[in-house]
């Protein structure tokens, strides 16, 4: 019995030797998983853009809006970059299409006068987890140390979004990723093991129709998974779609991310011959598209080394466009650049799928 | 065995003399292949294969230089490894060749790889059936990929899964086919647009004898079509049941390549008498060896190998022999030589024993 088990033993060790890239994915793994994950999520949000407007009349800066500004621009904990960046705007109206289109995070309104019948009114971004709550107790903060005793007024512009439904748009973009890393690409290199593949090189059907053939029938497969999460977020956190506008943004939005990702896994999956590498390299790329997509936590609190990882992440790009329709009610001339992004996404890894799809055996 | 082995050095034809017939070398600095006109649609010159791993090459195939006529059926006959599969890939446009040329119909394998593509069949030694779908659905999808006409296909596949005799599994999936359906299956499907040159890849491999006279059968039905089929084999008497023309590959090298008749001529013995007896006595020998038609006599235990030109007229003269000294035989057999023979003749090695072993790419390769 003895000798079964370690035959057996021996056997699996030698394998687990013989494949030094697995073995070194593997070792890898939990490293970045610290890195990353410990980065991601654990980051401190810092440089959140706010804008800061003085109520009218007057038509001059109020000793208590002057003050206000510097101190909260310059609120920094022990050894960190400072939380603020507080932009001055001399009109309310301004301020506020800026925060609707997502390019400030907050926006604070002062009073003429530091008195407890005057409020100072604050906007934010409700959509984004973390920050607004950071942005409150900062600007309370910060009347309390001026001794100001007006009283805060908060209004979130997108009402009250909870965690699950920030969460769970994020998990439409993971939905796509993980049908399409573990069905699709795992099904195409089981075809290549399976030899389906050397069939296709003796037919003279071209490169370009087999990459078209399987990034088209992977992008409808990501769809279906990444509808099915849509309509299962709707029920289950209660995410209400406006329009018929928006559910058909939404579903374009979903079906760009799906050519994107499926051109993605199909541009190196064809590259792989054995499973096990493939399998090690999507767990490495799942962890860092996902964790640096934002899905879970905002990308304002990742380091900067990292946040460079979400200029060339198609999920970064699809978690936010889907978060301005779903969250927020934005339109195309919010979403515009994340959907130019997908796109230019997408077709660089078809031309990279197309160009190292091996016609030959070599 | 000693008798066969004679001075390989002089009677060993090589790929230099006996071995290519008929071979006129396609005119170099012309750029095309001139193949296509006469009456050969594969040409092949000075075609040599090395693979290159970390730190050893292997010559798969070395310097071949052959032609297969329109309309035969050439086997490519020779032990595992001798580089047979790394031959049909490179004719197949699967694999590059490191030097020479090779021009199928009239096209050359590395200048107009598509366009050879669409004038063959192939039928490799792994399968590429795909067994999650159906009969139908593998000939269906192939059907498409070759390009043949969407009106034309639905009739083409049942004609197809008729003549492999699977027209009543047409839509069970192909994993609970036995070996022998699936090779059929392979095989018709490779034949799906007519083409021009069939490549079977060691289409009998692993089958029971039933399932190979089956597919025996239908590689002959195919070659009345009038197409040519290449057929690689490491199984004697398939080569000599099916092909008109044998090339025998050892160590990546054309070693002969002729008709039946003309390699089993190579061997000078002629035929093999085999007598089996109790005790011997010298005067039988002796007696035996003075019969001029007689190359050869060799006592093996308690049988006596005589290697004669024409082992039929020669037997009732040793026979009379025995019966003149009274030692009574046991046993008497008479064969002309087979191809294995032949083949041990010429390369002093038993077919199936193997060689070198050919490096097999891994499917689809690895990143490299």
């Amino acid at each position: 019995m003895i000798r079964g088990a370690i035959a057996i033993f021996k056997r699996d060790f030698k394998k687990f030797l013989s494949n030094p890239f697995v073995v070194i994915m593997t070792l890898l793994m939990p490293v970045m998983y610290l890195v990353i994950f410990g980065n991601a999520m654990g980051g401190t949000i810092s440089h959140i853009p706010i804008g800061a407007v003085q109520e009218v009349p007057p038509y001059n800066d109020t000793p208590l809006f002057t003050n206000a500004v510097i101190a909260l621009n310059h609120i920094t904990q022990k050894d960190y970059p400072k939380l603020l960046d507080v932009t001055v705007y001399t009109d309310e109206t301004a301020a506020k299409r800026d925060l609707s289109k997502g390019l400030i995070a907050a926006v604070v309104v002062f009073p003429s006068e530091v008195s407890n019948d005057h409020a100072v009114r604050l906007y934010v971004d409700s959509s984004n987890s973390i920050v607004p709550a950071l942005v409150e107790s900062a600007v309370r903060g910060v009347l309390a140390a001026l001794g100001a005793n007006n009283p805060v007024l908060v209004s979130k512009i997108y009402g009250d979004i909870k965690y699950l439904q920030f969460f769970g748009v994020g998990v439409i973009m993971m939905a796509i990723f993980t049908s399409t890393m573990f069905g699709g690409g795992i099904a195409l290199i089981k075809d290549r093991e399976n030899g389906i593949h050397e069939g296709y090189l003796v037919t003279p059907v071209q490169r370009t129709s087999i990459i078209a053939g399987i990034i088209s029938s992977g992008t409808v497969r990501a769809f279906i998974a990444g509808f099915m999460i849509f309509l299962i977020d709707i029920l289950i956190t209660g995410i209400i779609i406006q329009s018929v506008q928006d559910f058909l943004l939404v579903i374009l939005v979903i079906f760009i991310a799906c050519v994107g990702v499926t051109s993605l896994v199909v541009s190196f999956a064809s590259r792989f011959s054995a499973q096990q590498e493939y399998a090690s390299v999507v767990a490495f790329l799942n962890l860092i598209l996902f964790m640096t997509s934002g899905a879970f936590y905002p990308v304002i609190g990742m380091p900067d080394w990292l946040r460079w990882i979400t200029v060339i992440n198609p999920e970064y790009y699809g978690v936010d466009a889907l978060r301005s329709i779903i969250l927020r009610g934005q339109g195309l001339d919010v979403i515009g650049i994340d959907l130019i992004a997908l796109m230019v996404f997408s077709g660089a890894m078809i031309i990279l799928g197309i160009a190292t799809y091996r016609r030959t055996l070599e | 065995m000693e008798p066969l082995q004679k001075d390989r050095n002089t009677d060993h034809p090589t790929q230099d003399d006996a071995g290519i017939r008929g071979y006129t070398p396609h005119v170099p600095g012309t750029g095309g292949c001139v193949t296509g006109s006469g009456e050969s649609i594969i040409s092949i010159d000075h075609l040599t294969k090395i693979f290159r791993e970390k730190n050893r090459t292997v010559t798969a195939v070395n310097d071949i230089t052959l032609e297969v006529k329109r309309g035969e059926i050439f086997g490519l006959l020779g032990p595992n490894g001798a580089g047979k599969s790394t031959l049909i890939r490179i004719l197949t446009t699967l694999l590059r060749p490191t030097s020479g040329t090779a021009c199928v119909n009239t096209y050359d394998i590395t200048k107009a790889p598509e366009k050879i593509r669409t004038i063959i069949g192939v039928c490799p030694q792994n399968s590429t059936l795909d067994v999650e779908l159906t009969a139908y659905d593998n000939l269906e999808f192939y059907g498409q990929l070759v390009n043949v006409d969407e009106r034309a296909l639905d009739a083409r596949i049942w004609q197809l899964l008729k003549m492999a005799e699977l027209a009543d599994r047409a839509h069970m999936k192909v994993q609970t086919f036995s070996g022998g359906m699936r090779r059929k299956l392979e095989i018709v499907r490779a034949f799906i647009h007519h083409p021009l040159i069939l490549f079977l890849d060691e289409p009998t491999i692993g089958l029971d004898p039933e399932a190979r006279r089956e597919v025996w059968q239908q590689i002959s039905k195919l070659n009345e079509e009038k197409t040519t089929i290449i057929l690689t084999t490491h199984y004697m008497d398939e080569a000599e049941k099916l092909c008109n023309r044998i090339a025998f590959v050892d160590k990546g090298g054309l070693i002969a390549l002729d008709n039946l008749e003309n390699l089993k001529r190579l061997i000078p013995a002629g035929d093999l008498i085999e007598i089996g007896f109790e005790k011997m006595s010298e005067d039988v020998l002796s007696a035996i060896r003075e019969n001029t038609l007689i190359n050869s006599v060799e006592v093996k235990a308690d049988h006596l190998h005589i290697s004669a030109k024409n082992g039929s007229k020669v037997l009732p003269a040793i026979v009379a022999i025995f019966e003149k000294f009274s030692i009574p035989m046991t046993s008497i057999s008479i064969r002309s030589p087979s191809l294995e023979d032949v083949f041990i003749y010429l390369t002093g090695k038993k077919l199936d024993e193997g060689g070198n072993q050919e490096p097999k790419p891994a499917r689809g390769g690895r990143p490299s």
